[in-house]
C-alpha cells in the first residue's frame, strides 16, 4: 500500500460523503436498548416515518452486544458530536442518567422513551403505557371472556417486580369500579420464566378448578400459561395477557390464547420523533398538556410525560402483522 | 519487515483515520473529543498494557474482563452493604484483583498449566462468582461524587484517568524496555524451555506478569465504576477481547518473544480513534467490526513476514 494511494482513498471518501453537516437540519439522535431486537427495529420504522415528514435527521444507534458502558459511549459520542435532541430507551438507569444529564448541562434536549431514566435526567419520558391503561385493557377483555362474571388467577413475573405489582394494584382498582362480579382468585409468581410460568399454571388450575381466565403478565409468562392450558385440554380455559406478538402466534392460532396486550411499537418510535421535535421547536414545555403527533393525531401531556396511549391488543386476526 | 516497520504501518493507519474522521466528523478534531477518547478507552488501555508482558512471554490472559466484574462487585459491596468507606472498600478491590491474579499466577508459573486453559477456566470462575454473589441483578450505584471524579471529572480537556492511564503506560514500558525482567520475559517466549536451562527464574517472572494483569483489573474496574457511576456483574464483558487485539495490532507476537509497549498505545488509540470517529461521522458503528479485522490480518501478516524473515 502506497502513501499516495491511501491520499487518494482519503480523498475519495471525503468527497463521496461530502464533509461534516454543518445545516440548519434538526438533529435527533435516537438509541434502543438494543439494535439487534425486531421489537426495536419496529420502533425504528415509526421513527424514520416521523423524521421524514418532520424533515428531520435521525441518528440510531445504539449497543449490538451486551456491554453495559456501551449505551454510555454512544451519548458521549452524540454529545460531542453537539446533536440537538437525544432519545433513549434506557438500558441502566443508574448508569445512563449520569451522562444525560452531562448532555442537559450541555444545552441538549433528553427525551426518554420505552424505558425511563431517573426524571431530573431527562426533560420528557414518552410513556408508551400508564399502568391504568393496562390494567383497563386487560380486565376488560377478562369481562368480554367471562361475560362480566367469575373467577380468574394472575401469573406474575415475581412478586416483588415493581411494574407488575403496579399493574396489579391498578387491576383491583379498575375491578372494584367497574366489574365487581369478576373474583381474582390467586397470584402465582413465574420469575420472568417460561417453565415456571407453565408449572405455576398447572398448579393453578388444579387448586382453583373454577378459574376460567388465566391472566399471565409478564411476556415470558404468555406462553408459558398458554402451553399449560393447552396441555391440560381444559377448552373451557383461555389466556390473556401482556406479551409479545412473535411469542403469542401459536398460541392465538391454537385459539388457546385470546389476546396479548402490548402497545404499537411503530406508532413508539413515531411519537418519540414528534416529541423530540416539538420539544426542539420549543412547542413541547412545561405546562403543555397535548401535543399534535401527524397521523396519531392528539396525545395526552402529563406533566413530564408524554402518553402514547390505549394499550395495542394483539389477536389471531392481527397478529402476522407484527415481526417482533 | 522489522517491528518499527509495524509500528510505523501502524501509526500511518492512525494518522488516515484521524484525517478522515476530520473531514466526515462533527466536533472531531477538538480538545474535548481527545479527552472523550481517553476516558473511553482508559479501562481496555490498563487492561491492553498488563496483557503486553504476558503475551510477550507467548501467554495469554482470558479472565481479566471477568476479573474487572468480580473486583467491582466486590467494590460495591464492601461499600454498600458492608459500609466500608470508600478507599478502604478500593483496597478489597484491588485485593480481590491481587487474588485473581496470584490464582491465575499459580496455576499457569508453578503447576504449568496451558495459561489458555488457566484463564478460560477463571474467565467463567470470576464472573460466576460476581453473579452468584449479587444474584446477577444487584446494581450498586450512588457513589459519592468525590470517587465519581475518578471516572467522570477532566482537569481542563484532561480527564481524570489520562493520569492513572500514563502512570501505568511509563510502569510497564520500563518493566518491558528497561529492566532485565523485560529481557527476561522476551527469552521465555522465544523458548520456555531454554529460559529455564538458561538458568531464568520463569516461575517467577511469570507469576509476576499475572498478578500485574490481576492489579490492572481492579484498577480498571474502580475506574470503570466511576465512570458508569455503578457496579453490578455484568461490568467488563468482551473488555478481554478489545484489549488483546490492541496488543496483537500493535505488533506484539502472539506466539511471544517480541513485542512492545509503544505497539500497544497506538494499537488502542487506532481502535478508540475508529469507534469515536464511526459515532461523530454517523457512520454504522458496526463497521469498526470490520475495519479492525482488515487491520488486524494486515498486522498479523507483518509479523508472520518478519519471523519468516528472522
Amino acid at each position: 500500500m502506497t502513501r499516495a494511494g491511501l491520499v487518494a482513498l482519503v480523498l475519495a471518501v471525503s468527497a463521496a460523503c461530502g464533509g461534516g453537516g454543518t445545516d440548519n437540519v434538526l438533529t435527533v439522535a435516537m438509541m434502543p436498548k438494543n439494535k439487534g431486537n425486531p421489537y426495536f427495529a419496529s420502533c425504528r420504522v415509526g421513527a424514520e416515518a416521523a423524521a421524514k415528514e418532520l424533515n428531520v435527521r435521525l441518528l440510531w444507534d445504539g449497543p449490538t452486544e451486551t456491554d453495559p458502558a456501551k449505551q454510555n459511549e454512544v451519548v458521549d459520542a452524540w454529545i460531542t458530536r453537539g446533536v440537538d435532541v437525544i432519545a433513549v430507551s434506557v438500558e441502566n438507569k443508574e448508569a445512563l442518567s449520569t451522562v444525560l444529564r452531562k448532555a442537559r448541562t450541555r444545552g441538549i434536549k433528553v427525551i426518554t422513551w420505552d424505558a425511563d431514566a431517573e426524571p431530573d435526567a431527562r426533560d420528557y419520558f414518552v410513556n408508551q403505557a400508564t399502568p391504568r391503561g393496562i390494567a383497563e385493557t386487560l380486565a376488560g377483555h377478562t369481562a368480554r371472556l367471562l361475560d362480566g362474571r367469575g373467577e380468574f388467577g394472575v401469573i406474575t413475573a415475581s412478586l416483588t417486580a415493581a411494574n407488575q405489582n403496579e399493574w396489579l394494584r391498578q387491576l383491583r382498582a379498575v375491578l372494584a369500579e367497574r366489574y365487581p362480579d369478576l373474583t381474582l382468585v390467586d397470584v402465582r409468581p413465574s420469575d420472568d420464566d417460561r417453565r415456571r410460568a407453565f408449572e405455576e399454571t398447572q398448579t393453578m388450575l388444579k387448586v382453583h378448578p373454577g378459574v376460567r381466565v388465566i391472566m399471565a403478565i409478564a411476556s415470558p409468562a404468555v406462553p408459558g400459561a398458554a402451553e399449560a392450558v393447552k396441555q391440560s385440554g381444559r377448552t373451557d380455559v383461555r389466556v390473556t395477557g401482556l406479551g409479545l406478538p412473535g411469542d403469542a402466534k401459536p398460541y392465538l392460532k391454537d385459539g388457546v390464547l385470546d389476546s396479548a396486550v402490548l402497545w404499537n411499537t411503530e406508532d413508539l418510535g413515531f411519537l418519540t420523533m414528534y416529541t423530540a421535535h416539538a420539544l426542539a421547536t420549543g412547542a413541547l414545555k412545561p405546562g403543555v398538556t397535548s401535543l399534535s403527533a401527524g397521523r396519531l393525531g392528539t396525545r395526552q401531556v402529563d406533566g413530564d410525560q408524554v402518553i402514547l396511549g390505549t394499550p395495542f391488543t394483539f389477536t389471531k386476526d392481527n397478529v402476522d402483522q407484527f415481526k417482533f | 519487515m522489522s517491528a518499527l516497520t509495524v509500528e510505523r504501518s501502524l501509526a500511518l493507519c492512525l494518522a488516515i483515520e484521524i484525517a478522515i474522521f476530520a473531514l466526515l466528523g462533527s466536533n472531531f478534531v477538538t480538545l474535548q473529543n481527545a479527552g472523550e477518547i481517553i476516558r473511553a478507552s482508559a479501562e481496555t488501555g490498563l487492561l491492553a498494557l498488563a496483557l503486553t508482558p504476558i503475551i510477550l512471554t507467548g501467554g495469554i490472559d482470558l479472565s481479566v474482563g471477568s476479573l474487572l466484574a468480580l473486583c467491582a462487585v466486590v467494590f460495591g459491596m464492601t461499600w454498600a452493604d458492608a459500609g466500608w468507606p470508600i478507599p478502604l472498600a478500593a483496597g478489597a478491590a484491588i485485593a480481590a484483583g491481587l487474588a485473581g491474579g496470584a490464582l491465575n499466577a499459580l496455576l499457569v508459573a508453578r503447576l504449568q498449566v496451558p495459561p489458555l486453559i488457566v484463564t478460560l477456566g477463571t474467565f467463567s470462575l470470576f464472573r460466576g462468582i460476581a453473579e452468584g454473589a449479587t444474584a446477577g441483578v444487584r446494581n450498586y450505584s450512588n457513589f459519592p461524587d468525590a470517587f465519581l471524579f475518578l471516572g467522570q471529572g477532566a482537569v481542563g480537556f484532561i480527564p481524570s484517568q489520562f493520569v492513572i492511564l500514563l502512570a501505568a503506560a511509563v510502569a510497564i514500558w520500563l518493566l518491558v524496555h528497561r529492566m532485565t525482567v523485560g529481557r527476561t520475559l522476551s527469552a521465555i517466549g522465544f523458548s520456555i524451555d531454554g529460559a529455564r536451562h538458561a538458568g531464568l527464574p520463569v516461575a517467577r517472572r511469570l507469576s509476576l506478569v499475572y498478578v500485574l494483569s490481576g492489579l490492572a483489573a481492579a484498577v480498571a474496574a474502580l475506574l470503570y465504576v466511576a465512570r458508569l457511576g455503578q457496579a453490578k456483574a455484568d461490568a467488563g464483558t468482551g473488555f478481554e477481547l478489545t484489549a488483546i487485539t490492541a496488543v496483537v495490532l500493535g505488533g506484539t507476537s502472539i506466539f511471544g518473544g517480541r513485542g512492545s509497549v509503544r505497539g500497544t498505545l497506538l494499537g488502542l488509540a487506532t481502535l478508540a480513534v475508529l469507534q469515536n470517529g464511526l459515532r461523530l461521522s454517523d457512520l454504522p458503528a458496526e463497521l469498526a467490526g470490520v475495519v479492525t479485522a482488515v487491520l488486524l490480518v494486515a498486522a498479523l501478516g507483518a509479523s508472520r513476514a518478519f519471523e519468516r524473515d528472522t
